[in-house]
Protein backbone atom coordinates (compact mmCIF):
# COMPACT_ATOMS: atom_id res chain seq x y z
CA UNK A 1 0.00 0.00 0.00
CA UNK A 2 2.70 2.40 1.06
CA UNK A 3 4.67 1.42 -2.03
CA UNK A 4 1.67 2.16 -4.23
CA UNK A 5 1.32 5.57 -2.63
CA UNK A 6 4.96 6.38 -3.35
CA UNK A 7 4.49 5.19 -6.91
CA UNK A 8 1.42 7.39 -7.32
CA UNK A 9 3.27 10.41 -5.98
CA UNK A 10 6.17 9.71 -8.31
CA UNK A 11 3.88 9.40 -11.31
CA UNK A 12 2.13 12.62 -10.38
CA UNK A 13 5.50 14.40 -10.03
CA UNK A 14 6.63 13.03 -13.38
CA UNK A 15 3.42 14.25 -15.01
CA UNK A 16 3.89 17.71 -13.47
CA UNK A 17 7.49 17.84 -14.65
CA UNK A 18 6.41 16.85 -18.14
CA UNK A 19 3.77 19.57 -18.09
CA UNK A 20 6.37 22.09 -17.00
CA UNK A 21 8.64 21.10 -19.87
CA UNK A 22 5.82 21.33 -22.38
CA UNK A 23 5.09 24.91 -21.41
CA UNK A 24 8.59 26.07 -22.19
CA UNK A 25 10.02 25.92 -25.68
CA UNK A 26 11.31 22.57 -26.77
CA UNK A 27 14.83 22.00 -25.47
CA UNK A 28 16.87 19.98 -27.90
CA UNK A 29 20.42 19.36 -28.95
CA UNK A 30 20.03 22.34 -31.27
CA UNK A 31 19.13 24.71 -28.48
CA UNK A 32 21.61 23.31 -25.97
CA UNK A 33 24.20 25.84 -27.05
CA UNK A 34 21.76 28.68 -26.50
CA UNK A 35 22.68 29.94 -23.04
CA UNK A 36 20.58 33.09 -23.25
CA UNK A 37 18.38 33.91 -20.30
CA UNK A 38 18.42 35.35 -16.80
CA UNK A 39 20.05 32.94 -14.37
CA UNK A 40 20.58 32.72 -10.63
CA UNK A 41 21.90 30.20 -8.12
CA UNK A 42 19.75 28.85 -5.31
CA UNK A 43 22.60 28.43 -2.84
CA UNK A 44 24.53 30.52 -0.33
CA UNK A 45 27.99 29.98 -1.84
CA UNK A 46 28.56 33.73 -2.14
CA UNK A 47 28.41 33.90 1.62
CA UNK A 48 30.31 30.75 2.51
CA UNK A 49 31.69 28.52 -0.22
CA UNK A 50 32.67 25.62 2.03
CA UNK A 51 29.33 25.67 3.86
CA UNK A 52 27.29 25.58 0.65
CA UNK A 53 28.47 22.06 -0.27
CA UNK A 54 29.46 23.04 -3.79
CA UNK A 55 33.11 21.95 -3.64
CA UNK A 56 33.32 18.61 -5.43
CA UNK A 57 37.13 18.33 -5.44
CA UNK A 58 38.88 17.65 -3.11
CA UNK A 59 36.30 15.22 -1.81
CA UNK A 60 36.36 16.57 1.75
CA UNK A 61 34.76 19.77 0.43
CA UNK A 62 37.49 22.00 1.89
CA UNK A 63 39.53 24.55 -0.02
CA UNK A 64 43.10 23.16 -0.12
CA UNK A 65 45.03 26.19 1.16
CA UNK A 66 48.78 26.13 1.60
CA UNK A 67 49.63 26.65 5.28
CA UNK A 68 50.63 30.31 5.08
CA UNK A 69 47.46 31.24 3.18
CA UNK A 70 45.22 29.82 5.89
CA UNK A 71 46.28 32.63 8.22
CA UNK A 72 45.23 35.19 5.63
CA UNK A 73 41.86 33.52 5.27
CA UNK A 74 41.39 33.64 9.06
CA UNK A 75 42.26 37.34 9.20
CA UNK A 76 39.93 38.01 6.27
CA UNK A 77 37.15 36.15 8.04
CA UNK A 78 37.62 38.14 11.24
CA UNK A 79 37.48 41.44 9.37
CA UNK A 80 34.95 40.45 6.73
CA UNK A 81 32.34 43.10 7.63
CA UNK A 82 34.59 45.80 6.19
CA UNK A 83 37.44 43.92 4.48
CA UNK A 84 35.32 42.03 1.94
CA UNK A 85 35.98 43.83 -1.38
CA UNK A 86 32.28 43.46 -2.13
CA UNK A 87 31.58 45.92 0.69
CA UNK A 88 33.83 48.46 -1.04
CA UNK A 89 31.78 48.30 -4.22
CA UNK A 90 34.51 46.44 -6.11
CA UNK A 91 33.48 44.16 -8.94
CA UNK A 92 32.79 40.67 -7.57
CA UNK A 93 35.45 38.71 -9.45
CA UNK A 94 35.34 35.21 -10.92
CA UNK A 95 33.91 32.73 -10.01
CA UNK A 96 32.15 34.65 -7.20
CA UNK A 97 30.03 36.68 -9.64
CA UNK A 98 28.28 33.45 -10.63
CA UNK A 99 27.02 32.51 -7.18
CA UNK A 100 26.02 35.83 -5.66
CA UNK A 101 22.44 36.24 -4.46
CA UNK A 102 21.59 38.36 -7.52
CA UNK A 103 20.85 37.25 -11.09
CA UNK A 104 22.78 37.71 -14.31
CA UNK A 105 21.76 37.71 -17.94
CA UNK A 106 23.53 35.89 -20.76
CA UNK A 107 23.45 37.20 -24.32
CA UNK A 108 25.42 35.65 -27.12
CA UNK A 109 26.43 36.05 -30.72
CA UNK A 110 29.10 34.57 -32.97
CA UNK A 111 31.82 36.70 -31.44
CA UNK A 112 31.26 36.04 -27.77
CA UNK A 113 29.14 35.08 -24.79
CA UNK A 114 28.22 38.18 -22.80
CA UNK A 115 27.48 37.76 -19.09
CA UNK A 116 25.80 40.82 -17.61
CA UNK A 117 25.74 40.57 -13.82
CA UNK A 118 23.28 42.59 -11.77
CA UNK A 119 25.88 43.04 -9.02
CA UNK A 120 27.56 46.45 -9.51
CA UNK A 121 26.70 46.16 -13.24
CA UNK A 122 29.81 44.06 -13.79
CA UNK A 123 30.02 42.28 -17.13
CA UNK A 124 32.26 39.78 -18.87
CA UNK A 125 32.82 39.09 -22.51
CA UNK A 126 33.89 35.49 -23.18
CA UNK A 127 35.36 35.65 -26.68
CA UNK A 128 34.66 32.65 -28.92
CA UNK A 129 36.67 33.91 -31.89
CA UNK A 130 39.93 32.15 -31.09
CA UNK A 131 41.71 35.30 -29.96
CA UNK A 132 44.48 34.93 -27.36
CA UNK A 133 44.32 36.16 -23.76
CA UNK A 134 45.31 39.65 -22.75
CA UNK A 135 47.78 38.23 -20.29
CA UNK A 136 49.27 39.75 -17.16
CA UNK A 137 46.73 42.51 -16.59
CA UNK A 138 45.11 43.06 -13.19
CA UNK A 139 41.43 42.64 -14.02
CA UNK A 140 38.82 42.13 -11.30
CA UNK A 141 36.74 40.02 -13.71
CA UNK A 142 39.69 38.43 -15.52
CA UNK A 143 40.21 37.94 -19.24
CA UNK A 144 37.94 35.22 -20.67
CA UNK A 145 38.43 33.17 -23.84
CA UNK A 146 35.95 30.41 -24.58
CA UNK A 147 35.26 27.49 -26.84
CA UNK A 148 32.63 24.78 -27.14
CA UNK A 149 33.30 21.18 -26.15
CA UNK A 150 30.19 19.42 -27.43
CA UNK A 151 27.37 21.36 -25.77
CA UNK A 152 29.54 22.80 -23.00
CA UNK A 153 30.93 26.31 -23.07
CA UNK A 154 34.45 26.16 -21.65
CA UNK A 155 35.87 29.51 -20.55
CA UNK A 156 39.51 29.95 -19.68
CA UNK A 157 39.94 32.93 -17.38
CA UNK A 158 43.30 34.57 -16.59
CA UNK A 159 44.72 38.05 -15.88
CA UNK A 160 43.30 38.57 -12.43
CA UNK A 161 44.06 41.16 -9.81
CA UNK A 162 44.28 40.01 -6.19
CA UNK A 163 41.56 42.50 -5.22
CA UNK A 164 38.57 40.14 -5.14
CA UNK A 165 37.53 37.37 -2.78
CA UNK A 166 35.82 34.05 -3.45
CA UNK A 167 33.10 34.52 -0.81
CA UNK A 168 32.16 36.74 2.13
CA UNK A 169 33.86 34.35 4.58
CA UNK A 170 37.29 35.53 3.51
CA UNK A 171 38.24 32.85 1.02
CA UNK A 172 40.64 34.54 -1.35
CA UNK A 173 43.11 34.19 -4.19
CA UNK A 174 46.19 35.92 -5.56
CA UNK A 175 46.95 37.46 -8.95
CA UNK A 176 48.07 33.97 -10.03
CA UNK A 177 44.44 32.82 -10.11
CA UNK A 178 43.44 30.75 -13.11
CA UNK A 179 39.84 29.60 -13.52
CA UNK A 180 38.43 27.17 -16.06
CA UNK A 181 34.65 27.37 -16.17
CA UNK A 182 32.23 24.95 -17.80
CA UNK A 183 28.66 26.05 -18.58
CA UNK A 184 26.25 23.30 -19.68
CA UNK A 185 22.56 23.85 -20.34
CA UNK A 186 21.56 20.49 -18.93
CA UNK A 187 17.85 21.18 -19.43
CA UNK A 188 15.78 24.17 -20.44
CA UNK A 189 15.68 25.65 -16.96
CA UNK A 190 19.11 24.58 -15.70
CA UNK A 191 22.60 25.77 -16.44
CA UNK A 192 25.15 23.58 -14.75
CA UNK A 193 28.16 25.61 -13.69
CA UNK A 194 31.50 24.07 -12.93
CA UNK A 195 34.75 25.87 -12.18
CA UNK A 196 38.25 24.56 -11.63
CA UNK A 197 40.23 27.00 -9.54
CA UNK A 198 43.99 27.02 -9.38
CA UNK A 199 46.39 29.45 -7.79
CA UNK A 200 49.78 28.02 -6.78
CA UNK A 201 50.47 31.00 -4.49
CA UNK A 202 47.42 30.17 -2.35
CA UNK A 203 46.23 26.61 -2.99
CA UNK A 204 48.12 23.34 -2.69
CA UNK A 205 46.17 21.84 -5.60
CA UNK A 206 43.45 22.83 -8.06
CA UNK A 207 39.94 22.45 -6.69
CA UNK A 208 36.55 22.32 -8.23
CA UNK A 209 33.05 23.62 -7.59
CA UNK A 210 29.78 22.65 -9.26
CA UNK A 211 26.28 24.04 -8.90
CA UNK A 212 23.05 24.46 -10.86
CA UNK A 213 21.85 27.86 -12.03
CA UNK A 214 18.12 28.29 -12.55
CA UNK A 215 16.46 30.12 -15.40
CA UNK A 216 14.41 33.02 -14.00
CA UNK A 217 11.05 32.69 -15.70
CA UNK A 218 8.82 35.16 -13.87
CA UNK A 219 7.09 37.29 -16.53
CA UNK A 220 8.83 40.63 -17.00
CA UNK A 221 11.94 39.55 -15.07
CA UNK A 222 14.83 41.91 -15.72
CA UNK A 223 18.27 42.84 -14.46
CA UNK A 224 17.99 45.98 -12.38
CA UNK A 225 20.67 48.58 -11.96
CA UNK A 226 22.91 48.11 -8.92
CA UNK A 227 25.04 51.20 -8.48
CA UNK A 228 27.14 51.08 -5.34
CA UNK A 229 28.71 53.71 -3.15
CA UNK A 230 30.56 53.19 0.12
CA UNK A 231 29.98 55.23 3.27
CA UNK A 232 32.32 56.58 5.95
CA UNK A 233 32.70 53.11 7.40
CA UNK A 234 33.49 51.62 4.01
CA UNK A 235 30.21 49.77 3.85
CA UNK A 236 28.39 49.61 0.56
CA UNK A 237 25.11 51.24 -0.23
CA UNK A 238 23.00 50.93 -3.29
CA UNK A 239 22.25 54.32 -4.67
CA UNK A 240 19.48 55.18 -7.02
CA UNK B 1 5.04 75.32 -63.56
CA UNK B 2 4.45 72.13 -65.44
CA UNK B 3 8.12 71.94 -66.23
CA UNK B 4 8.97 72.36 -62.55
CA UNK B 5 6.62 69.52 -61.62
CA UNK B 6 8.21 67.34 -64.26
CA UNK B 7 11.58 68.22 -62.79
CA UNK B 8 10.41 67.18 -59.31
CA UNK B 9 8.99 63.98 -60.71
CA UNK B 10 12.25 63.03 -62.35
CA UNK B 11 14.15 63.66 -59.12
CA UNK B 12 11.75 61.37 -57.27
CA UNK B 13 12.08 58.72 -59.95
CA UNK B 14 15.84 58.98 -59.76
CA UNK B 15 15.76 58.63 -55.97
CA UNK B 16 13.65 55.51 -56.30
CA UNK B 17 16.07 53.99 -58.76
CA UNK B 18 19.11 54.67 -56.59
CA UNK B 19 20.55 51.38 -55.33
CA UNK B 20 19.37 50.61 -51.83
CA UNK B 21 22.04 50.89 -49.16
CA UNK B 22 23.07 47.37 -48.26
CA UNK B 23 23.07 47.27 -44.47
CA UNK B 24 24.04 44.30 -42.34
CA UNK B 25 20.82 42.68 -41.17
CA UNK B 26 19.86 40.06 -38.62
CA UNK B 27 17.81 36.98 -39.47
CA UNK B 28 14.67 38.80 -38.31
CA UNK B 29 15.28 41.44 -40.99
CA UNK B 30 16.18 44.31 -38.68
CA UNK B 31 19.45 46.17 -39.18
CA UNK B 32 22.29 44.50 -37.30
CA UNK B 33 23.73 47.10 -34.94
CA UNK B 34 26.22 44.68 -33.39
CA UNK B 35 29.84 45.65 -33.13
CA UNK B 36 32.15 47.98 -31.25
CA UNK B 37 31.34 51.66 -31.78
CA UNK B 38 32.70 55.00 -30.68
CA UNK B 39 31.84 58.64 -31.03
CA UNK B 40 35.15 59.99 -32.25
CA UNK B 41 34.37 63.65 -31.56
CA UNK B 42 35.92 64.70 -28.29
CA UNK B 43 34.53 68.17 -27.79
CA UNK B 44 31.02 67.06 -26.81
CA UNK B 45 32.44 65.18 -23.84
CA UNK B 46 33.50 68.59 -22.53
CA UNK B 47 30.50 70.63 -23.61
CA UNK B 48 27.59 69.41 -25.72
CA UNK B 49 26.90 73.05 -26.63
CA UNK B 50 30.35 73.20 -28.24
CA UNK B 51 33.16 75.45 -27.13
CA UNK B 52 36.20 77.31 -28.31
CA UNK B 53 39.48 75.57 -27.61
CA UNK B 54 41.11 76.33 -24.28
CA UNK B 55 44.24 74.91 -22.70
CA UNK B 56 43.88 71.10 -22.47
CA UNK B 57 40.45 71.10 -24.11
CA UNK B 58 39.61 70.99 -27.80
CA UNK B 59 37.20 73.35 -29.51
CA UNK B 60 34.34 72.35 -31.74
CA UNK B 61 30.71 72.75 -32.68
CA UNK B 62 27.61 72.01 -30.64
CA UNK B 63 26.09 68.55 -31.08
CA UNK B 64 22.65 69.97 -30.33
CA UNK B 65 20.65 70.05 -33.55
CA UNK B 66 17.41 71.33 -32.05
CA UNK B 67 17.02 74.17 -31.15
CA UNK B 68 18.88 75.21 -34.29
CA UNK B 69 21.12 77.65 -32.42
CA UNK B 70 22.78 74.66 -30.69
CA UNK B 71 22.06 76.01 -27.21
CA UNK B 72 20.27 74.23 -24.37
CA UNK B 73 16.89 75.90 -23.71
CA UNK B 74 17.36 76.28 -19.95
CA UNK B 75 14.71 77.75 -17.71
CA UNK B 76 16.20 80.76 -15.87
CA UNK B 77 16.73 79.01 -12.49
CA UNK B 78 18.26 75.97 -14.22
CA UNK B 79 20.60 78.24 -16.19
CA UNK B 80 21.91 79.49 -12.84
CA UNK B 81 22.44 75.91 -11.63
CA UNK B 82 24.27 75.05 -14.85
CA UNK B 83 26.54 78.08 -14.45
CA UNK B 84 27.20 77.08 -10.85
CA UNK B 85 28.04 73.52 -11.94
CA UNK B 86 30.37 74.86 -14.64
CA UNK B 87 32.27 76.74 -11.95
CA UNK B 88 32.39 73.58 -9.79
CA UNK B 89 33.33 70.94 -12.30
CA UNK B 90 34.87 68.81 -9.56
CA UNK B 91 31.25 67.92 -8.64
CA UNK B 92 30.82 65.97 -11.88
CA UNK B 93 29.25 62.64 -10.76
CA UNK B 94 31.48 60.78 -13.21
CA UNK B 95 34.43 61.95 -11.11
CA UNK B 96 32.97 59.87 -8.29
CA UNK B 97 32.85 56.71 -10.38
CA UNK B 98 29.18 57.02 -11.19
CA UNK B 99 27.57 56.09 -14.44
CA UNK B 100 27.23 58.70 -17.14
CA UNK B 101 23.46 58.43 -17.54
CA UNK B 102 21.54 58.90 -20.77
CA UNK B 103 22.36 60.35 -23.27
CA UNK B 104 25.82 61.15 -21.89
CA UNK B 105 27.04 57.53 -21.95
CA UNK B 106 26.95 57.56 -25.77
CA UNK B 107 28.82 60.85 -26.14
CA UNK B 108 32.41 60.67 -24.78
CA UNK B 109 34.97 58.90 -27.00
CA UNK B 110 34.92 55.58 -25.11
CA UNK B 111 34.21 52.39 -27.03
CA UNK B 112 30.91 50.61 -26.53
CA UNK B 113 29.70 47.27 -27.78
CA UNK B 114 26.18 46.59 -29.00
CA UNK B 115 24.83 43.05 -28.66
CA UNK B 116 21.50 42.39 -30.34
CA UNK B 117 18.98 39.63 -30.92
CA UNK B 118 15.25 39.68 -31.55
CA UNK B 119 14.45 40.12 -27.86
CA UNK B 120 17.12 42.48 -26.56
CA UNK B 121 19.63 45.11 -27.49
CA UNK B 122 22.38 45.57 -24.90
CA UNK B 123 24.82 48.45 -24.87
CA UNK B 124 28.00 47.64 -22.98
CA UNK B 125 30.12 50.68 -22.29
CA UNK B 126 33.76 50.47 -21.46
CA UNK B 127 33.49 53.50 -19.21
CA UNK B 128 32.26 52.62 -15.71
CA UNK B 129 31.56 49.14 -17.09
CA UNK B 130 28.01 50.35 -17.43
CA UNK B 131 25.42 48.24 -19.21
CA UNK B 132 22.04 49.07 -20.63
CA UNK B 133 19.79 46.09 -21.34
CA UNK B 134 16.96 47.16 -23.63
CA UNK B 135 14.04 44.72 -23.95
CA UNK B 136 12.28 44.79 -27.34
CA UNK B 137 9.25 42.73 -26.35
CA UNK B 138 6.92 45.66 -25.73
CA UNK B 139 6.79 45.22 -21.97
CA UNK B 140 5.82 48.33 -19.98
CA UNK B 141 8.35 50.42 -18.07
CA UNK B 142 9.20 49.31 -14.52
CA UNK B 143 7.15 50.80 -11.73
CA UNK B 144 8.64 52.77 -8.84
CA UNK B 145 12.10 52.54 -10.32
CA UNK B 146 14.91 55.04 -10.50
CA UNK B 147 18.35 54.46 -11.95
CA UNK B 148 21.42 56.27 -13.24
CA UNK B 149 20.88 54.71 -16.66
CA UNK B 150 17.09 54.80 -16.36
CA UNK B 151 14.72 52.14 -17.61
CA UNK B 152 14.92 51.51 -21.37
CA UNK B 153 12.33 49.98 -23.72
CA UNK B 154 13.11 49.57 -27.39
CA UNK B 155 11.14 49.10 -30.57
CA UNK B 156 11.84 49.20 -34.28
CA UNK B 157 10.38 51.97 -36.39
CA UNK B 158 11.33 50.81 -39.88
CA UNK B 159 15.11 50.50 -39.79
CA UNK B 160 15.52 52.75 -36.74
CA UNK B 161 15.82 51.42 -33.20
CA UNK B 162 13.81 53.74 -30.97
CA UNK B 163 14.48 53.54 -27.23
CA UNK B 164 12.26 55.19 -24.66
CA UNK B 165 14.12 55.93 -21.43
CA UNK B 166 12.32 56.84 -18.20
CA UNK B 167 13.01 56.48 -14.46
CA UNK B 168 16.27 58.42 -14.71
CA UNK B 169 17.50 59.44 -11.29
CA UNK B 170 18.27 63.06 -12.13
CA UNK B 171 21.74 62.97 -10.57
CA UNK B 172 23.65 62.89 -13.84
CA UNK B 173 25.31 65.59 -15.86
CA UNK B 174 25.33 65.83 -19.64
CA UNK B 175 28.98 66.82 -20.04
CA UNK B 176 31.98 67.99 -18.03
CA UNK B 177 30.73 71.55 -18.29
CA UNK B 178 27.94 71.02 -15.77
CA UNK B 179 25.00 70.84 -18.16
CA UNK B 180 22.49 68.73 -16.29
CA UNK B 181 19.07 67.11 -15.99
CA UNK B 182 16.83 66.34 -13.04
CA UNK B 183 14.54 63.44 -12.15
CA UNK B 184 11.91 64.57 -14.66
CA UNK B 185 14.21 63.74 -17.57
CA UNK B 186 12.69 61.65 -20.33
CA UNK B 187 14.77 60.60 -23.33
CA UNK B 188 13.77 59.13 -26.69
CA UNK B 189 16.80 57.77 -28.51
CA UNK B 190 17.04 56.82 -32.17
CA UNK B 191 19.77 54.51 -33.48
CA UNK B 192 19.95 54.49 -37.29
CA UNK B 193 22.50 52.57 -39.28
CA UNK B 194 23.07 55.14 -42.02
CA UNK B 195 25.98 53.20 -43.53
CA UNK B 196 27.47 49.79 -42.69
CA UNK B 197 30.01 51.47 -40.42
CA UNK B 198 28.02 54.41 -39.06
CA UNK B 199 25.20 54.66 -36.55
CA UNK B 200 23.58 58.04 -36.36
CA UNK B 201 22.63 58.43 -32.70
CA UNK B 202 19.99 60.95 -31.79
CA UNK B 203 18.55 61.71 -28.37
CA UNK B 204 15.55 63.90 -27.75
CA UNK B 205 15.61 65.06 -24.15
CA UNK B 206 12.67 66.57 -22.35
CA UNK B 207 12.74 67.75 -18.78
CA UNK B 208 10.08 70.38 -18.09
CA UNK B 209 11.60 71.46 -14.76
CA UNK B 210 14.98 72.23 -16.35
CA UNK B 211 14.25 73.12 -19.99
CA UNK B 212 11.61 75.33 -21.58
CA UNK B 213 11.25 72.87 -24.49
CA UNK B 214 12.55 69.45 -25.60
CA UNK B 215 15.92 69.48 -27.33
CA UNK B 216 17.82 67.02 -29.48
CA UNK B 217 21.48 66.05 -29.78
CA UNK B 218 22.99 64.01 -32.58
CA UNK B 219 26.36 62.27 -32.82
CA UNK B 220 27.71 59.72 -35.30
CA UNK B 221 29.05 56.48 -33.84
CA UNK B 222 31.80 54.94 -35.94
CA UNK B 223 32.39 51.20 -36.16
CA UNK B 224 35.73 50.19 -34.66
CA UNK B 225 38.03 47.63 -36.28
CA UNK B 226 37.14 43.95 -35.71
CA UNK B 227 40.07 43.34 -33.36
CA UNK B 228 39.02 46.06 -30.91
CA UNK B 229 37.88 44.65 -27.56
CA UNK B 230 36.41 46.51 -24.61
CA UNK B 231 38.82 46.32 -21.71
CA UNK B 232 37.95 46.35 -18.04
CA UNK B 233 37.41 49.83 -16.68
CA UNK B 234 37.44 49.83 -12.92
CA UNK B 235 36.86 53.13 -11.20
CA UNK B 236 37.89 52.99 -7.55
CA UNK B 237 37.67 56.07 -5.40
CA UNK B 238 39.99 54.72 -2.76
CA UNK B 239 38.52 57.15 -0.27
CA UNK B 240 35.14 57.35 1.33
CA UNK B 241 32.68 59.62 -0.24
CA UNK B 242 29.77 60.37 2.04
CA UNK B 243 29.60 63.93 0.73
CA UNK B 244 28.22 62.65 -2.53
CA UNK B 245 25.36 60.62 -1.17
CA UNK B 246 21.94 61.36 -2.57
CA UNK B 247 20.77 64.69 -1.19
CA UNK B 248 24.22 65.67 0.00
CA UNK B 249 25.67 66.84 -3.29
CA UNK B 250 26.83 70.40 -3.49
CA UNK B 251 23.85 72.26 -4.81
CA UNK B 252 23.60 75.90 -5.66
CA UNK B 253 24.16 77.97 -2.49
Amino acid sequence: MKRNLILTVRLALAALTALGTMESYAWSENTAKDLRGIWQVENTAGQNLEGARVIIEPRDGKIPYIASALNVREANFANRATADPETKCFQPGVPRATYLSSPFQILQNERAIYILYQDVHAYRIIYLNGTPHNDGLPYAMGDSRGHWEDNTLVADVTSFSDATWLDHYGNFHSDALHVVERYTRSDHNTLTYEATIEDPKVFAQPWKIRMPLRLQTKPGVQIFEDECEEDQQGVRHHVR
Amino acid sequence: MRLFLLFLFSITAFAQQAPELRLPRQSDGHPDLQGVWRNSSIVAAFDIEGQTAVYNEPGGASVIVDPPNGKLPYLPAARQQADYNAAHRQSDPVGFCHMHGVPRVLVPPFPLEIVQDSDYVAILSETEHSVRIIPLDGRPHSKNYSAWAGDSRGRWEGDTLVVDVTDLNGRTWLDQHGDFVDQNEHVVERFSLTAPDTILYEARVEDPTVYSRPWTLRVPLRRQPKNIELIEYDCIEGERDEAHYPGKETKKP
